[in-house]
């Protein structure tokens, strides 16, 4: 079929915009209903404590809810897979211990925010303290305590994953180099919070709950099972949710309260999250410890890795997936873009007391990408070469591709080493170089670095039912549907909070029909109008849910060639769609005509064709092991030696996604990725102390980038088709969270050369800098 | 997040406000652009029975100039100092200041004297006051009374104000032509807290050489030694570093990390390098 | 309760209202006006930034009581006004955004940046940006919408 406008590829502006630049968003928060009441939750201000007694003031009964006083919640329960994994049950509200400061108690209900909080501080809970679990690496086998009394250990998961012979690697080396890396606990914090509005519908006898959720049909799944409800009987809307990033992709407790709260007490109630819940109980991300030995020939040539990851994954697993796929995922990826021939990884997920551990925007690949870039680039200067060409060297090449890595990943096509070129071209290395040798007049050091990484994107069942997960989000739906006018609606199981999905759905539809975008709209997020689908997370929309909206959209095309071939007295095979009508050789019948005969004048369609213009489609790529986007980031940083503040001064990112649909959308994705990496990298922690409370309270103290302290960031593209995904797309969105704190280390590394030091633990913080600058020195002396 | 409840009153007059401070039981405070006090209240770190409203009152506003000495009122905000809208007597230094302190939201509504009476360690107005000599009038029932800005901060959110006083305005000095300054703040990110500020300000048509440093767990921390060394126009690097050091070290009661002893130093010797350029 | 009488968005407004109440909850709650967002209610991610006589304010640090007599714009209340249409239609060109939960804030940010002649060049407009979290897109297209905006105004340096 030929089409006259190249909408794939087209850089549309968003329909979403308009209504966000007005202020008439709907987020969670902004709905109101009549007689409405707010929530406000009793959490725990200790770590680890048995709940002796709860006293509600006199005046307060039958507003404040503990969990004696919604039986009918069932705790939160993990199905998984994986042999010898634990899991812990969840009750929603703490029955009779606590296990993590902010963990919910008792809800208060009022008419106001405000009141319910004040309802909430009258709340009297006796408690006994108990000894917390707060240190993943030391406790967990136990010893200090338990965080469940029923393990012998604090471990959800323990594994070992092995590829060729490290022994035999370790005894070839040239050299070896030994580090730990760290990567310290943060928040996801998107700028919207967590909300739930939940009432009983009861005209259609059911229970509607909306929610800043990215997944909101599998909400509706948990629902029914933790509360014992058919699914038939329960919506779940998703409307304007203000960012996720991996988060928003779990069930939470609060979910569970709300909803039965409604069924409690036949008003629609809300919570709304607040900034300090969220630092205390959203879920925390990242927190990985790394011990990594890398085994080179003498010209840099990668012969073996040798790791032990620990995650500290926090006192519960959040369902539906557990915590078990973030060391996992890691030390999948460790051996990142590179054809490394023997590797050995052993694994732990560890309890604690604190916060749960939930996916954010990389998951596993962060922290893996920090150790092996910051490995190699210490195998590079170890051997006095440049870590470009390390990197380089130990690639995988394009003609050796699909390559299956040690671990397990099979690499399917690219160009990894001409991202590596492209960046230091997009940063201008010589220059760079050159200005570091003049040096500054106000003492900094100038430092550059890089990373590279490949990113597995839309894999399918088979990658999921491997890793043992409990569901298999292996594939999207998509139900296209033509009204009587002519207009599309296309309804999908993804959820849209930022990757303008709303546009770039509409772009293939409008490619695979001919139909100007405009007169497409895009449902997604409703339980009521979509097929299942499992949200957006993973890098996964634009694969899976655009391959679904081609296949229905072909399936409609097909129908309405049919209807428009027999209108035009011609053969189906003589017409095609463009601009919204079938033209066959002798004229053209618009959409808009064909789709009135199939709704209102069936008299008018062809024999063996019924009424309607509906199809429905679900799509998974060709092959299940994923399409790789990949990635080389590069940052250039001034050091401060007397007050290690880093600034950074450039940053460019060079990658290759496929096909892009809607490259200026692309390149939000990696930007908004990117400054979430640099957040990592320089600014964001919750540290916890001995006693497992959580020190990062407000913004004051949690930092994240603002535009001052960031360059404009420098994007160039690589372009790799995939082979097995609709118009040759990968998967993209988390890669620009991926790379940054490795490649900003390696900077730091660099800059700080002359003098040794260097840092592995994120944040790099003034004060971690200057430690490692003091170390170097009293090392040097 | 939202703040408990409490009684809010707007008097109309500075003579009324007084007249309702150290009277009756509860807590009082006192609401001026309440970029700090709501904030607390929010986080339910403070809880206030009677808010007293005194943003709108004129006599807190007015500015006034004489030879010696600009008086600038309590409730002048951060973007009036800013924009350039007070007669500056630092020349150039308050403007400074201001244009780095939080975000210009908050500068719209934060008050100097707000800022003077919470005595945040790393608050800049405080170390700033103190470093020009500047004195802060407080005004209560009995009458007026003024304190030298050096001092009046006596703790970590504690000030030499009484329960019943109420901070009327700053009179700060006005440097002459021949004074120099330098202004370090070392801050994470634009706007957020100082984690290390240093204000040298030496005006030898007065005498007058200080060196305050801010952001030191505690009152505003005067580099006496090393102000000697500004006043004696000293230029030798290692001996300004050396006095820094001594400074630093007979301020035992602060126990500065290693860490902190970096940035502070840094923070000094950066704000005595701009007043020597 | 507090009788207040302000005006809002143009129109004047009477209302009672507990001395507690933020003026950011008192536009989202009491007036329906759900375009000024919270993001932390501690002043610090910007995101309920309105104009107070013209001048930016986080309404989640302003009390609803101190607005008496005072003229309160959101982002629902700009109208046609040129600087916001032209804010908004670069806004829109240069994708400088994506989740929407920090435009109404940024866009009043921007605004403000813009008449008083603070978007002269890139290192200004981020400097300006300072008190405006955003975290999905990553700031680059903001800077860039607010430079083009201000260029065609042609408006840039001190108002002129």
């Amino acid at each position: 079929m030929a089409h006259e406008h190249a909408v794939i590829g087209a850089s549309l502006p968003r329909k979403e915009d308009a209504r966000h630049l007005e202020g008439r968003g709907q987020f969670t928060a902004d709905i109101t209903m009549p007689g409405m009441m707010e929530v406000a939750f009793v959490r725990s201000p200790h770590a680890h404590a048995r709940i002796r007694a709860i006293a509600v003031p006199p005046a307060a009964r039958g507003q404040v809810f503990t969990a004696a006083d919604l039986p009918r919640i069932r705790p939160i329960r993990i199905t998984t897979q994986a042999a010898g994994a634990k899991s812990p049950l969840w009750p929603p509200l703490a029955v009779d211990k606590v296990r993590y400061v902010g963990e919910a108690i008792a809800a208060c209900l009022a008419p106001t925010r405000a009141e319910a909080e004040d309802l909430a501080a009258a709340v009297a809970v006796d408690f006994e303290v108990l000894p917390p679990v707060v240190d993943a690496a030391r406790d967990m086998r136990g010893g200090r305590a338990l965080v469940h009394e029923s393990w012998g250990d604090n471990l959800y998961i323990e594994r070992l994953i092995e590829g060729g012979d490290i022994a035999a690697a370790a005894r070839a080396a040239a050299l070896t180099v030994t580090r730990e890396f760290r990567m310290n606990r943060q928040s996801g914090l998107p700028l919207e919070g967590r909300a739930i509005v939940a009432f009983y519908d009861h005209r259609l006898d059911e229970i509607v709950v909306y929610a800043a959720t990215q997944t909101p049909h599998t909400m509706r799944v948990a629902l029914a099972e933790f509360l014992e409800i058919e699914a038939r009987r329960i919506r779940v809307v998703a409307p304007d949710v203000g960012g996720g990033f991996g988060p928003k992709a779990r069930l939470y407790p609060e979910e569970i309260i709300l909803a039965a709260l409604a069924l409690a007490r036949d008003h629609p109630v809300r919570w709304v999250e607040d900034r300090g819940e969220h630092l205390l109980a959203s879920a925390h991300t990242r927190d990985h410890h790394c011990r990594l030995t890398a085994y080179a020939d003498r010209d840099g040539r990668i012969l073996g890795l040798d790791a032990e990851i620990i995650v500290d994954a926090g006192a519960y697993g959040m369902w539906p997936q557990g915590p078990y796929q973030e060391a996992a995922m890691a030390a999948r990826n460790l051996p990142g873009p590179y054809a490394i021939p023997n590797y050995r990884a052993r694994h732990y997920t560890v309890a604690t007391n604190k916060a749960p551990l939930g996916p954010y925007r990389g998951v596993g690949r962060p922290g893996a990408c920090f150790a092996i870039e910051r490995i190699v680039d210490e195998v590079a200067r170890a051997l006095g070469r440049d870590p470009l060409e390390v990197r380089m060297l130990n690639m995988v090449r394009p003609e050796a591709m699909p390559f299956t890595t040690i671990a397990g990943l099979r690499l399917d096509s690219g160009d990894y080493a001409a991202s590596a070129r492209l960046c230091a071209e997009l940063l201008d290395l010589p220059a760079v170089r050159a200005r570091q040798r003049r040096g500054e007049s106000d003492g900094r050091l100038i430092g550059v670095g890089f990373a590279s990484f490949a990113e597995q994107t839309a894999h399918g069942a088979a990658e999921f039912v491997a890793r043992g997960a409990a569901i298999i989000p292996g594939y999207e739906s998509c139900t296209a549907r033509m009204l009587t006018d002519g207009s599309l609606v296309l309804m999908v199981g993804i959820q849209s909070h930022g990757q303008g999905l709303e546009t770039t759905l509409s772009q293939i539809a409008a490619h695979e029909l001919g139909l100007d975008p405009a007169h497409i709209s895009v449902r997604h997020g409703d339980t009521e109008s979509t097929a299942f689908g499992f949200g957006t997370f993973a890098s996964r929309s634009m694969v899976m849910a655009g391959g679904a909206v081609a296949r229905a959209s072909r399936l409609l095309r097909d129908k309405l060639c049919r209807i428009g071939a027999h209108l035009l007295q011609c053969d189906p095979a003589e017409v095609r769609v463009a601009d919204g009508a079938v033209s066959g050789p002798r004229g053209q019948v618009a959409f808009a005509e064909i789709a009135r005969i199939a709704h209102l004048r069936m008299d008018g369609l062809p024999a063996g064709t019924d009424p309607l213009l509906e199809a429905s489609a679900t799509y998974e790529p060709g092959v299940g092991t994923g399409v790789f986007s990949y990635a080389t980031h590069g940052a250039v940083v001034a050091v401060d030696p007397e007050t290690g503040f880093v600034e950074l001064v450039d940053y460019a990112v060079a990658e290759d996604c496929g096909t892009m649909v809607n490259p200026m959308i692309v390149e939000g994705q990696i930007r908004g990725g990117v400054v979430q990496g640099i957040g990592t990298a320089l600014y964001e922690e919750i540290p916890y102390d001995d006693e497992g409370q959580p020190q990062a309270g407000t913004l004051a103290d949690y930092l994240v980038p603002g535009a001052a302290e960031l360059p404009a960031i420098k994007i160039g593209h690589l372009h790799t088709p995939a082979t097995v995904t609709e118009y040759g797309i990968k998967g993209m969105g988390e890669g620009g969270a991926v790379a940054p704190p490795a490649a900003i280390a390696n900077a730091v590394r660099d800059a700080l050369a002359a003098l040794g030091a260097e840092i592995n633990e994120t944040p790099l913080t003034p004060r971690r800098v200057l430690t490692a600058i003091a170390k170097a020195r009293a090392a040097a002396a | 997040m939202k703040a408990p409840a409490f009684t809010y009153v707007r008097p109309q007059s500075l003579d009324a406000a007084v007249a309702m401070l150290g009277q009756g039981a509860g807590e009082v405070q006192l609401l001026a652009g309440g970029q700090s006090l709501l904030a607390l209240m929010n986080l339910r770190l403070a809880a206030p029975d009677l808010l007293i409203d005194i943003s709108r009152l004129p006599e807190l506003a007015a500015t006034g100039e004489d030879a010696e000495a600009v008086t600038l009122g309590a409730c002048v905000t951060h973007a009036l100092v800013e924009d350039g809208r007070i007669p500056d007597p630092s020349r150039g230094l308050l403007p400074r200041v201001a244009a780095g302190l939080a975000y210009r939201a908050v500068r719209t509504r934060g008050t100097l004297g707000g800022s003077l009476a919470l005595a945040d360690p790393a608050g800049e107005w405080p170390c700033v006051f103190a470093a020009l000599g500047a004195e802060v009038i407080l005004r209560s029932r009995a009458g007026r009374r003024s304190l030298p800005c050096a001092g009046f901060v006596t703790g970590i959110y504690e000030t030499a104000r009484a329960a019943d006083e109420i901070i009327e305005a700053v009179r700060v000095p006005k440097l002459s032509a021949a004074a120099r300054w330098g202004y370090v703040k070392l801050a994470r990110k634009t706007g957020a807290f100082a984690s290390a500020l240093a204000v040298a300000v030496a005006d030898p048509g007065r005498g007058h050489y200080r060196l305050a440093l801010g952001a030191a767990g505690g009152p505003p921390l005067f580099l006496a030694q090393t102000a000697a060394l500004i006043g004696e126009d000293c230029r030798d690097r290692d001996a300004y570093r050396q006095a820094v050091a001594a400074d630093l070290a007979a301020a035992a009661d602060r126990q500065f990390e290693e860490f902190e002893m970096q940035l502070h130093t840094a923070a000094a010797l950066r704000a005595i390098r701009q007043v020597l350029a | 309760m507090t009788r207040i009488r302000l005006t809002l968005n143009g129109a004047a407004v009477e209302d009672a209202v507990p001395a507690r109440l933020m003026l950011a909850d008192f536009l989202r709650e009491r007036r329906h006006l759900t375009g000024t967002h919270l993001g932390c209610e501690h002043g610090v991610c910007g995101a309920c930034t309105v104009l107070v006589d013209g001048e930016p304010a986080r309404a989640c640090l302003v009390l609803a009581v101190a607005c008496d007599g005072c003229a309160v714009r959101t982002i629902e209340g700009f109208g046609d006004d040129a600087v916001m249409a032209a804010l908004r239609a670069s806004f829109h060109r240069c994708h400088a955004l994506q989740c929407g939960f920090c435009t109404p804030g940024m866009l009043i940010t921007a605004y403000d940046l813009i008449r008083r002649g603070k978007a002269g060049d890139e290192r200004e407009i981020r400097e300006g940006l300072a008190g405006n979290l955003c975290r999905c897109t990553g700031y680059t297209n903001i800077v860039a919408a607010i430079a083009e905006a201000a260029a065609q105004l042609g408006v840039s340096h001190h108002g002129a």
